[in-house]
């Protein structure tokens, strides 16, 4: 025999029990504590003392339950993310740029479709006010106009009148276009009160909306008569614009070479087709440079004014709304190249005779999406159909929601925003309640009513410019006089006049300094941290590991199951055998059980003392050592001893 | 000799150890050693064993994979950023303040006198054609025209542009250039190489732009051919320019301003810059306890054709660091109060290996010629130096707005005739940017200042009187108000609430991690440690040795049985070698795992043929192994 095998089969010798063949759970469980590798175990069975066992129970126990507490936290902190902030200095993609001009379309071109709301407007504000009529402005034709309408219905006016309301008497309000007090039924909503009280004692001036199929009115009163009368104005403007074909409203509306004087980009001239047309329904033609459309990405490999976007833009007043806008500039927003530009909720505005420089930084951030956080990649696992011709974003989300549920709802879409499929722009025509029910959603939107702030969640990676802006005069006194002429001949045969100070902005766009910032989420733990950290877990409080986990179960499960099964089974097997054995006093032999004919120990049955077969009057347990479990050796050695002694 | 001596030592340093055999060591191994698994390979029954073994091979391996795992992460050098927000007492940061307009235009009035008519008449040109061949009669230089002219490109034809001079020597009266508009023609820059024999067109889609590069072009010309005294002596003074001064509650003057030369914007006027004294500390947030300037930035005095647009500049950079104005730089308007709050934004970097940043620039390939002011390291200087180094590669000559090397000379027309196209060449080149680009490193340490500008008009019409008439009166010490609300210029600077956000970095993975995590991993699978691994090494060594022993053994049984089949008598029969007597006395294995084989290691060496060795198995040397495992399983 080899020495390993004689070693084996000394270890075999010392183990007083091998776990599955011992015959008790007691005798198992001594022998797990005895042999484990599980620190602890041990030191309860070999204790002495009461005392000092029972120590040594709690412990373990409290090992264990650390044990347990400490990795429920690791399990419970693992989708956690870890930030990280990189600096990179490299040649940076330009990002698009949308310059619009805040007035949409040339108010000579619209005046015709127009006429009507205006004239109404006039008369509103000369009721309200006194403002006198065509004063101000000085309008061709409008005299004309205002002649021609006497005689007519005010048909706005009559649609959505507007009221004045004396504070303390709400349910009366003053007609406008009457003159005379009227009753007035529904809910009044005022508008921001809401969201801030306001407590003034003047008038409050607001219009009134109405259903025509329930008969159901809203008031809307606004503090100020500036706010309501343009709210007014848009509500229907929006209304009349909504009809018009796209392509007219193109051409209404200003033409690159109109918008762009010059153009420098990066040392090189660049000019009207380097920007691409976007329309937007509420700022008309914005033009946007360096869209992919053209041709590839352009990209600024130095800071500075000088390698940025130098732009000076035309921006003509004369050919303004009065009602519609009431600032003058142009509107500016930088964003990605597959962005949608948001130019009414966060372009930055442009002032003329100004030189505007924009400095940007840029941040790039990077979100980890499910399970770490909420964001979406690209928004198709959001149940909103993006009606937008870009990448998913927030504002897109909302939007796109909104503009559904109006579909919905309401039957028709909003004008500012795009159509879904299948569906037309709101008007009174087609629509006769529209702004009722638009105003209505709309109060129900703002206070999250509609579920669009919920469903919609954010972009998992977005870029972010910061925009450092500063304001210079251009042209400066002296540079003035030569400045104006060459912009003029530039512009050409697009403008028939001689360009003023004030009817030029210039704009500078440049990137700062080349380093991108990138906010990175990253996985704070792997499943490998997760399994060391449980191993240093595990190891520090009872220097268990996997192998003392299988052990557990195979002592714990299999091997304690085993023995209760084996001793159920016996148990079941002598019942069965007490129930069918024949009643007769006499033992017989199993005769299929002999299967060693010559046992050692069979001597030593037939030496028993014939006293115990009085005593037991039935049956008398068969002693056979082949009936016997199979015990470890040192039980068998005590067994064959107990004979000898008896 | 030695080798057998030192093979004896071995046996003796064996004799301590496990086991002879490597069976004899694996079981010995497995039993005692720390690691989970490997003790329950052999305790158990067959089936189980084979499990077991399945078992811990694979654990091994998991462990093995895991560590690969940790331990490339941990050479991926990654960082963790620590970000903080407050406010502390910090040195304020450095500000230059410098005029729009680079010189005062009736002190270089003489110099760009040539120009300034030349610029005109091109204008005329460009703007009424007919009119001004009326008056072309003043004589205009013509050798600035003729380095670089400007043309006119009738494009009508876009397959034959016809390209017309602008002061073309044909005045033959028919010249088609006349009926030009901005739609038909464009204006362009003819730039040649120094023989004239390339020649390109710098097209321009509007004429302003055109214009203004050109008259650029040529200023840059006159002005690089002017020493750098004269130069800054034709700038905005300080006293001049910086009126008033407030720093906190201590007043402060042009003097406390460090003055520099910049290309584009003339003399510039540092406020702290930290040069030649201690940086001044800001330790309150608010308005209050920031810089309060009142400048006249002169917009009567302008170059007019140079800059179009008027107002101060200024920017806010780190103490000791060059400014770059025209990159980083913000406009103040004139009769406004430009108000800057301050938010200090720094990243703090860990070099090599966790990121490709550089410390002070010295491993930068690049010389920096910034270095002259006595600067620290910036990206941007870098990459200027860099082009500038090109410049002087390609066109051997230094451009005017960088700084010079010792020893180069600026470009200008007279010495270096070709430099326009060269220059216009090398900047357009995409090549040498990112050249530069890859050369230049990031500076590990960078500082942003975040500001929030907000603007106001000033003075207000009611102060507008007194506030003129008692600066004037300090500046010129005349009753007649000198300055004007197209000239002056509020600024105040100061700390936001919070003044600084730091962001720093910090190794992620550090040799106490990778530790720990090894030891994680090792203690959750087998429960192992160190230790283990140390016990794994010394099983190994070993192994090592019995292959050695039993290496030598065999060798000398080979000699051995060619030294028996020398010898004379037979050969041991099989009969001989079971009659062996058992020692049954005799227990080996009580006191050791193994039998005790050294006991005279010497009886191995040579076979005695006079007395035969006992036939004990006790006694029985080691190469006798295969038979004596026979008889040794009829002992027991």
């Amino acid at each position: 025999m080899a020495p390993g095998e004689k070693i084996k089969a000394k270890i075999k010798k010392n183990l007083p029990v091998t776990g599955p063949q011992a015959p008790t759970i007691k005798e198992l469980m001594r022998w797990y504590c005895l042999n484990t590798n599980t620190h602890g175990c041990r030191r309860i069975v070999v204790s002495r003392g009461r005392l000092r066992r029972l120590l040594w129970v709690l412990f373990t126990l409290t090992a264990v339950a650390l044990i347990f507490w400490q990795c429920a936290l690791l399990i419970s902190s693992f989708y956690t993310v870890s930030v990280s902030i990189k600096v990179h200095f490299q040649k940076l993609d330009f990002p698009a740029v949308t310059i619009c001009n805040i007035n949409p379309y040339k108010y000579s071109a619209v005046r015709d479709l127009l006429a009507d709301l205006e004239q109404e407007t006039r008369t509103a504000l000369k009721n309200l006010y006194g403002f006198p009529e065509n004063k101000s402005r000085k309008r061709r034709e409008a005299e004309s106009w205002t002649s021609a309408w006497e005689g007519t219905q005010p048909k706005f006016l009559k649609l959505v009148p507007l009221l004045a309301f004396s504070q303390d008497e709400t349910s009366k309000a003053r007609d406008f276009l009457t003159g005379r007090k009227r009753k007035v039924s529904g809910s009044i909503i005022h508008k921001a009160s809401d969201v801030m009280h306001v407590h003034e004692s003047k008038e409050v001036v607001g219009f009134q909306l109405c259903s025509n199929d329930t008969s159901k009115c809203a008031v809307y009163t606004f503090s100020s008569g500036v706010n309501a009368i343009q709210e007014w104005y848009k509500l229907h403007y929006m209304n009349i614009m909504a009809q018009v074909p796209l392509e007219k409203k193109i051409n209404m509306s200003y033409s690159a070479e109109e918008l762009l004087v010059t153009c420098f980009f990066d040392g090189m001239s660049c000019d009207a087709r380097n920007f691409t047309l976007f329309h937007h329904p509420m700022y008309g033609n914005c033009y946007t440079f360096n869209n992919r459309e053209n041709e590839t990405i352009l990209s600024t490999s130095m800071g500075g004014s000088e390698y940025g976007l130098q732009v000076i833009l035309y921006i003509n007043e004369e050919e303004y709304n009065p009602f519609l806008v009431s600032s003058t500039g142009a509107k500016v927003i930088v964003h990605r190249q597959d962005e949608y530009p948001f130019i009414e909720d966060i372009g930055t505005e442009i002032e003329t005779a100004m030189a505007t420089s924009i400095g940007m930084h840029l941040t790039e951030s990077f979100k980890l999406s499910e399970p770490y956080s909420q964001c979406t990649e690209d928004g198709s696992d959001v149940p909103i159909s993006n009606i937008y011709n870009a990448a998913y974003s927030l504002q897109i989300c909302l939007h796109s929601c909104f503009q559904t549920k109006m579909v919905e709802k309401c039957g028709c879409a909003q004008y500012s925003q795009p159509l879904p499929p299948a569906a037309n722009y709101c008007n009174y025509q087609q629509h006769p309640n529209w702004m009722y029910c638009y105003y209505q959603l709309h109060q129900a939107f703002v206070r999250e009513e509609l579920g669009c702030q919920s469903v919609c969640r954010e972009a998992c990676s977005f870029k972010e410019w910061t925009l450092t802006t500063s304001l210079a005069q251009w042209p400066s006194e002296v540079s003035e006089k030569w400045l104006l002429p060459v912009l003029t001949w530039d512009q050409g045969q697009q403008i028939k006049k001689k360009l003023n100070k004030t009817d030029l902005a210039k704009l500078l766009i440049f990137y700062k300094d080349l380093n991108q910032r990138s906010i990175m989420e990253s996985p704070a733990n792997s499943i490998e941290m997760l399994l060391s950290n449980f191993g240093g877990q595990l190891g520090l409080w009872m220097s268990c590991s996997v192998v003392c986990v299988i052990e557990i179960i195979e002592v714990f499960f299999i091997d304690s199951f085993s023995i209760i099964a084996r001793r159920q089974w016996h148990k079941a097997k002598e019942w069965w055998a007490r129930r069918h054995a024949p009643p007769g006093p006499q033992g017989r032999d199993n005769l299929g059980l002999d299967i060693d004919d010559d046992l050692p120990t069979f001597t030593s049955a037939l030496r028993l003392p014939p006293a115990p077969g009085t005593e037991v009057p039935g049956t008398p347990p068969p002693r056979y050592n082949t009936l016997r479990l199979e015990r470890a050796f040192s039980d068998q050695l005590t067994d064959t001893q107990m004979p000898a002694e008896s | 000799m030695h080798i057998k001596k030192y093979l004896l030592k071995c046996l003796h340093r064996l004799q301590k150890g496990p086991g002879y055999t490597y069976k004899e060591l694996l079981v010995w191994y497995c039993n005692n050693t720390n690691t989970h698994g490997p003790k329950r390979i052999i305790c158990e029954g067959p089936k189980k064993k084979a499990m077991w073994f399945l078992i811990t091979l694979l654990f091994t391996s998991l462990v093995c994979w895991e560590w690969g795992v940790f331990i490339k992460t941990y050479l991926s050098w990654e960082v963790s950023v620590s970000l903080s927000i407050g406010f502390k007492t910090m040195d304020f940061p450095a500000g230059p303040i410098c005029n729009a307009s680079p010189f005062q235009y009736s002190k270089v009035k003489h110099l760009l006198k040539d120009l300034d008519e030349l610029m005109e008449a091109v204008l005329e040109r460009i703007l009424a054609p007919e009119q001004s061949y009326g008056n072309t009669s003043k004589a205009l230089n013509s050798t600035i025209w003729n380095y670089t002219p400007l043309v006119l490109i009738d494009e009508q034809n876009p397959h034959h542009p016809v390209v017309l001079d602008l002061f073309g020597d044909n005045h033959n009266g028919s010249a088609p250039g006349r009926t030009c508009t901005a739609q038909a023609c464009k204006v362009a820059m003819r730039l040649c190489s120094l023989n004239g024999t390339v020649c390109t067109f710098r097209n321009f889609t509007s004429a302003t732009r055109a214009v203004t590069e050109w008259y650029l072009l040529q200023a840059t010309n006159i002005f690089s051919q002017v020493p750098n005294q004269e130069l800054v002596e034709m700038g905005y003074p300080a006293e001049r320019l910086i009126l008033a001064c407030l720093f906190g509650p201590e007043p402060c003057s042009y003097r406390n301003f460090t003055s520099i030369f910049h290309p584009d914007y003339g003399n510039c006027y540092i406020f702290n810059w930290g040069m030649t004294e201690k940086a001044l500390p800001s330790a309150n947030p608010g308005a209050e306890f920031g810089l309060k300037l009142i400048l006249d930035i002169g917009q009567d005095d302008y170059v007019p054709f140079l800059t179009s647009t008027a107002g101060a500049r200024l920017m806010l950079h780190e103490q000791r660091s060059y400014p770059f104005i025209k990159d980083e730089g913000i406009y103040a308007m004139s009769g406004t109060e430009t108000s800057i709050g301050v938010l200090v934004d720094k990243l703090e970097r860990k070099g090599e290996p966790y990121s490709q940043c550089t410390m002070n620039g010295s491993d930068v390939p690049v010389r920096n010629l910034y270095s002259d002011y006595n600067t620290t390291y910036s990206i941007q200087a870098c990459i200027r130096s860099c082009f500038q180094d090109h410049m002087i590669r390609n066109c051997s000559c230094g451009h005017y707005l960088y700084p010079l090397p010792r020893g180069q000379r600026y470009c200008n027309n007279r010495e270096f005739p070709g430099w326009a196209y060269c220059y216009s060449h090398l900047r357009m080149s995409v090549a040498q940017r990112e050249t530069c680009i890859n050369m230049c490193k990031e500076s590990c340490n960078d500082t942003q200042y975040k500001m929030t500008i907000s603007m106001a008009d000033w003075p207000s019409e009611a102060s507008e009187d007194w506030i003129f008439h008692v600066l004037s009166q300090e500046r010129d010490q005349s009753t007649n108000i000198t300055l004007s609300r197209k000239g002056i210029v509020k600024l105040n600077i100061y700390f936001q609430e919070f003044n600084y956000r730091t962001i720093e970095e910090s190794a992620a993975n550090n040799i106490v991690w990778l530790l720990s995590n090894l030891g994680g991993q090792f203690g959750f699978w087998m429960g192992g440690s160190v230790l283990c691994l140390i016990e794994f090494g010394e099983i190994l060594i070993d192994f090592v040795w019995i292959t050695i022993i039993k290496l030598v053994a065999f060798a000398k049984s080979l000699r051995q049985r060619r030294a028996q089949a020398c010898y004379a008598g037979p050969p041991p029969t099989v009969a001989e070698l079971v009659e062996a007597h058992t020692n049954f006395s005799f227990e080996p294995d009580v006191a050791g795992p193994g039998p005790d084989p050294g006991t005279y290691p010497d009886e191995q060496t040579l076979p005695i043929p006079g007395t035969p060795p006992p036939n004990y198995d006790s006694l029985r040397l080691q190469p006798l192994d295969i038979i004596e495992s026979d008889s040794e399983g009829d002992a027991v």
